[in-house]
């Protein structure tokens, strides 16, 4: 096992090589450069400027000199500049990653709570109302657009009711942990919806398959009570694949959600990447892009080494 | 009722007459004093502000966002009010020709004299605002890579020099009618000496400046607070608010429902919103007309677009076929004002009796027609072998122009105009745009309070993305930015509005409109349409009963 997941950790580096060269030229094949920031908003520029400007940030040098320079740098741990606001790329992801985490983290765990239950039940209860119900429900979170919903929800919730903020992380000047909950309340429902509605259905097909399994029969056959059949020998089981899908999901608490932040103005990752993209800042699109792709890297490890402990007929050598 | 209304009058009338006085003297606690408890300007409060995107930074200078919010603490030598007047901030005067502070030298050069108030002091306190930091300013500002977006305005002046603590001299090359639009901003030589401005955290984030509010946070993705200046030079009383809080909300439907929520007291909203917050019960409606309109152009940068629109009369027909009524009273709702030239109606500069382009589909098809523009098999014009075929660029940000861009297209092809729209993200257009590889588009630009256009339409003007060129036109207009004589560049400047119009090199379709929400507590907003903005006078806003 150690051996395994030591080779599965020299595989990143060349692995994490390669991902960044590819986003560092897509990134750079994108039309436009980091210039229209200044073109798009003042709208008399002198021209010299810009020129003073892309030679500041380097953009007069080739692209693979570009790289070079930028790989030289992060090897030091240096995640280079901002070219929006001049500030250490690794600062500002850093400054926003708390928000995120917030965020994501009680979605998660809101729709861990809510998804596993829903999708056992509709499984044992295959084809009742409350299985077409749910089946429908699920059906209708996956399809429905998030930044409708989360207008719809602003509306009642903020507009119409008055209970809850429309969007930010806490009132300015209160802050006070009620308050801050407030906030949470509308971005983290909205974003547990999908998982929600996705995760239910792993846990229930997953369950079908598991309890028409002979070892459930067996067990049911030595005359356990359905209740231990179910919590000890089929969900632990169908468990497996539906914890796999939910560690890859995991890499996605941290690069947050770009619509629900967008909307509800939380102070997330995720808007920093649309803000970045936007205005074409190379650096802190390559930082954020580079953070999401080693935990994407890093999280599938983690649900290999997962299944291993939770199913004793895997194992890794 | 109509004592309030006469009180407030005369409370507005003392504090525009001590703005324009002599000095921080003339200023004091006057309007307090002259206006009873019940009426007088109410003490206090948070100004809530519901932002859009996040600014980059908090240098007025190098900051590519309007300057909103730095304007509330940094103050400059002049800034731009409601009328699109420069107005005196940390200068006394704004200098003329007029006032003696403007003279023409014996070598022909021109020399500025700018007398400074005094006794203004730094947010720290310690240091006190003089002659010094504006040199210094002028100094960053023309040195290489200072990164400021108009340097080039700046280039003409040659020297600035310290006459003594409260006076700078300046002094341009040639004679310049733009002098008085630049230093919207002073910057602390205390502070910045010897620093490198552009990427100074200590200043670029956290400004200090002579202005009415003090720098508290900036919480990244969040908000950025201002706490009122105790000791503003303008007078203890001054400013009235206590806080004020810029809140970030980039999405146009959250800040809708923030404001119908009660939770901001200020928040800007796009045209097509308009209906929505027009009859809310605690929040008035601003339509602030900008010094900024939408105009059609024509790129003649290609080979193509040469051949096409280096005639008048394609180009005459094309401004016939475009329906600005339509465009202003359907897509926009009525919101904004039909524009025929480049000045807007509220500049001293707006000329009303340019060459005037009214939707006629049947002048236009009978100009293209006498043009050897004859309609082919399919119902689309061509001559030589060329189809009248063309591509509007556009942004996909740009969610206005995609509905008159097809009120456009369909008017277009009755007449036998192909019209193809080509959207691009908002910074590959920029791109294209810059480089003049484009045949048609529509997009704005923004002025500030002077109206010179000369870097737009000028034959060598940075600017001038379309490539036209009329030798006479430019001559007005040189003209114009060296003349001193307000009534002499009036003059020259509506002639040059003339020829653009006789030329038909770029088509004013509509003035922009910035809708801004207020609350109904929010007293002495004062919108103004310049690249300056709104808050020009956030010293004297005050948050009634």
């Amino acid at each position: 096992m150690g051996r395994y997941v030591r080779r599965r950790l020299i595989q990143m580096v060349p692995l994490l090589f390669g991902i960044s060269l590819l986003i560092f030229l897509i990134i750079q094949a994108a039309p436009g450069g980091p210039e229209a920031i200044f073109l798009e908003n003042r709208l008399f520029i002198d021209p010299s400027v810009i020129d003073a400007f892309r030679q500041r940030l380097g953009l007069d040098q080739p692209v693979p000199v570009q790289y070079v320079r930028w790989v030289t740098a992060v090897l030091s741990g240096d995640f280079g500049i901002s070219f929006t606001t001049g500030r250490p790329v690794g600062d500002m992801i850093a400054e926003r990653l708390p928000a995120t985490l917030e965020l994501m983290s009680v979605s998660f765990v809101f729709a861990a709570v809510v998804a596993l239950p829903l999708g056992v039940y509709s499984a044992v209860r295959q084809y009742s109302l409350f299985d077409f119900s749910a089946t429908t429900a699920s059906f209708l979170g996956i399809a429905m657009p998030v930044f409708w919903f989360a207008l719809i929800l602003q509306l009642l919730f903020s507009v119409n009711l008055g209970w809850l903020p429309t969007s930010g992380r806490d009132t300015i000047g209160d802050g006070s942990v009620p308050d801050q909950l407030k906030h949470l309340v509308l971005p983290a429902f909205v974003l547990s919806i999908r998982h929600i509605a996705g995760w239910s259905r792993y846990m229930r097909s997953s369950l079908l398959d598991v309890i028409r399994a002979d070892f459930i029969r067996t067990a049911r056959a030595k005359g356990l009570r359905e209740r231990i059949v179910l919590s000890r020998h089929a969900v632990k089981n169908a468990l497996i694949p539906v914890v796999s899908i939910m560690a890859l999901d995991l890499a996605g608490l941290f690069s947050g959600a770009v619509i629900t932040e967008t909307i509800f103005a939380w102070p997330g990752v995720g808007r920093l990447f649309v803000q970045a993209m936007f205005s074409r800042d190379y650096p802190l699109l390559m930082g954020i892009l580079m953070m999401g792709s080693f935990l994407v890297v890093f999280f599938n490890l983690l649900a290999d080494i997962a299944y291993a402990w939770l199913d004793p007929r895997i194992s890794y050598r | 009722m109509i004592t309030r209304v006469r009180l407030l009058v005369a409370f507005l009338v003392v504090t525009i007459l001590a703005s324009c006085g002599p000095g921080p003297t003339a200023v004091p606690s006057q309007p307090a004093a002259s206006a009873s408890a019940s009426a007088g300007p109410t003490k206090g409060g948070v100004l809530r502000i519901g932002y859009g995107a996040e600014v980059d930074n908090l240098n007025a200078f190098t900051s590519q966002f309007l300057t909103d919010i730095e304007l509330t603490m940094v103050e400059g030598l002049i800034v731009s009010n409601d009328k699109n007047e420069y107005i005196p901030v940390l200068a006394k005067q704004v200098p003329t020709v007029a006032n003696g502070l403007v003279k023409t030298r014996s070598d022909g050069k021109l020399e500025l004299t700018w007398p400074l108030q005094q006794g203004v002091m730094w947010h720290d306190q310690v240091h006190e605002f003089t002659a010094d930091d504006v040199c210094f300013t002028w100094k960053y500002i023309v040195g290489t890579g200072s990164e400021v977006y108009n340097r080039n305005s700046y280039l003409p002046i040659s020297d600035c020099r310290v006459q003594d603590k409260y006076t700078a001299v300046m002094v341009w090359d040639k004679p310049s009618a733009i002098y008085n639009g630049l230093f919207e901003a002073v910057l602390p030589k205390y502070m910045l000496e010897g620093k490198d401005i552009v990427k100074y955290d200590g200043y670029n984030r956290s400004p200090v400046g002579t202005g009415p509010f003090i720098f508290v946070e900036w919480k990244s993705g969040e908000y950025v607070r201002v706490k009122r200046n105790p000791n503003y030079w303008r007078g203890k009383d001054y400013p009235y608010v206590d806080e004020i809080v810029f809140r970030f909300i980039p999405d146009i439907n959250t800040r809708l429902n923030a404001v119908k929520s009660g939770e901001v007291d200020f928040a800007q909203m796009t045209p097509t919103q308009v209906k929505d917050v027009k009859d809310l019960a605690n929040y008035n409606l601003t339509l602030v007309q900008q010094n900024s309109w939408q105009h059609f152009d024509m790129s003649i940068k290609t080979e193509r677009g040469a051949k096409i629109f280096g005639d008048k009369s394609v180009r005459q027909a094309l401004f016939m076929l475009i329906d600005k009524k339509t465009i202003v009273d359907g897509v926009l709702e009525g919101t904004v004002q039909v524009a025929d030239t480049v000045a807007p109606t509220t500049s001293p500069y707006y000329n009303p009796n340019v060459k005037k382009y009214p939707y006629d589909p049947t002048a236009a098809k009978k100009l293209l027609d006498d043009a050897g523009w004859k309609v082919g098999a399919d119902g689309i014009r061509e001559k030589a072998g060329e189809k009248l075929s063309l591509t509007a660029l556009l942004s996909s940000a740009d969610a206005i122009g995609k509905l008159y861009w097809q009120v456009i297209q369909q008017n277009m092809k009755a007449a036998g105009v192909d019209i193809k729209i080509d959207t691009k993200d908002a910074a590959a257009r920029s791109q294209v745009w810059r480089s003049g590889q484009w045949e048609v588009q529509i997009s704005r630009w923004v002025l500030p309070a002077d109206p010179s256009v000369t870097g737009l339409y000028s034959c060598k003007g940075s600017n001038n993305m379309t490539g036209f060129c009329d030798p006479v036109m430019d001559e007005q207009m040189i003209k114009s930015d060296e003349e001193l004589d307000p009534a002499k560049r009036k003059a020259l400047l509506f002639k040059a509005q003339e020829l653009l119009a006789e030329n038909a090199f770029s088509l004013p379709v509509y003035y922009n409109v910035n809708p801004i929400v207020t609350s109904k507590k929010l007293v002495n907003f004062k919108a103004s349409g310049t690249n300056l903005g709104s808050f020009w006078n956030v010293y004297e806003w005050y948050l009634g009963k």
